[in-house]
């Protein structure tokens, strides 16, 4: 059977579907936890329902739903998001020789949809490159979208009813989730590193209530796994140098 | 008040992630740029879930006490044994759930 036009596109917003899928079901309970809180802080429903659909941003979400409850100052509250939020800075950097030749409208689609899950689905060389991964780029972002709206009403609606759920451990899912992405990626020194590094600061930023504990652990982490490979490329290059030489002395022996 | 709150912090998270696709930007990522930002999605994800093991109410929590501990550690075993993402986290969940429910007997 030929691949015609159609039916590529078909397949690759089908893929973007299905793998976007288990992330969809995975922010589930986070997306029932915002919404319930949002309404149990007396969040009216169009304002709980505003935060998924234009905020869209699940610890944006969580924490400014607790801040603005508590009565912080404005300032408090978008200082907190920004921090919260700059690491996608970092995936705006890492996309943008492939995104910013997009036609505007897709770019800010893409831009909108840009959230951890769909970066995390961009690593291959090509991610968004030509029509058919961008097609697939929107399905997985457009569907992740939809599902977390889906999960933040199902909490609006439920909330009431709900009890408080921020001590039930739901975080775990999201931890388990980025396990579930992180582990099989690690396929060479670089990577391990720069996952042991992230890990290991992450922890102790925390600790120590840093506010840019994220962003400066992943950069330092990054950093980290950036020399290893410098140094990997570096022994390579010595040793081909040193078989080189061996090989023309050889020779005139 | 909460409304134009929830409009500026919209304004916030879409600026963090639109500002550097952005063509008019002046940056231009050369290939020593390019080959430390591939190591962001590992950076960044790793960063988020770690801490959400070990510190728990702002203390750091490494012992069989600790639920989140003992099934990230059969969730990266899965990871790294299987590959599927669905069977990680079924693997983590039913040993999250498992251990907190032991842990409280």
């Amino acid at each position: 059977m030929t691949l015609t036009k159609r039916r590529a596109r078909w397949l690759m917003a089908k893929k973007g579907f299905l793998d976007m899928l288990p992330l969809n079901l995975a922010v589930l309970p986070w997306g029932i936890l915002c919404g319930s809180l949002a309404i149990q802080r007396d969040f009216t429903v169009l304002e709980a329902i505003l935060m998924p659909l234009i905020v869209f941003a699940g610890s944006v979400q969580l924490v400014s739903i607790e801040l603005i409850a508590n009565n912080a100052s404005l300032a408090t509250v978008l200082f907190t998001s920004f921090i919260i939020s700059s690491r996608h800075f970092l995936y705006g950097l890492a996309l943008r020789d492939k995104l910013k030749v997009l036609p505007t409208k897709w770019r800010y689609g893409v831009g909108f949809l840009l959230t951890d899950e769909l970066f995390a689905l961009s690593g291959h060389r090509k991610a968004c490159v030509g029509q058919l991964r961008l097609i697939y780029a929107a399905v997985a972002g457009g569907s992740f979208y939809v599902f977390w709206l889906l999960w933040n009403v199902v909490g609006v609606i439920a909330g009431s009813y709900l009890p408080d759920l921020t001590h039930l451990g739901l975080d775990f899912a999201i931890a388990v989730t980025f396990i579930a992405l992180v582990i099989p990626t690690i396929i060479n020194l670089p990577i391990l590193v720069t996952v042991l590094t992230a890990g290991l600061l992450s922890v102790l930023f925390k600790l120590m209530q840093f506010e840019l504990d994220l962003v400066a652990a992943a950069l330092m982490a990054m950093y980290c796994g950036y020399l290893t490979e410098r140094f990997q490329q570096k022994r390579r290059d010595e040793k081909a140098k040193i078989d080189d030489i061996s090989h023309k002395v050889k020779e005139k022996s | 008040m909460t409304l134009l709150t929830i409009f500026l912090m919209a304004l916030i998270t879409f600026t963090t992630r639109y500002l550097f696709i952005h063509p008019r930007l002046p940056v231009r990522l050369g290939a020593k740029m390019a080959k430390f930002l591939s190591f962001s999605a590992p950076a960044v994800l790793t960063a988020i879930w770690v801490p959400i093991i070990f510190v728990q109410q702002g203390q750091l929590s490494v012992s069989l006490h600790n639920p989140y501990l003992i099934a990230a550690t059969f969730s990266v075993l899965a990871a790294a044994k299987s590959k599927s993402i669905y069977l990680t986290m079924l693997v983590g969940l039913i040993t999250f759930v498992l251990s907190r429910y032991i842990l409280t007997l």
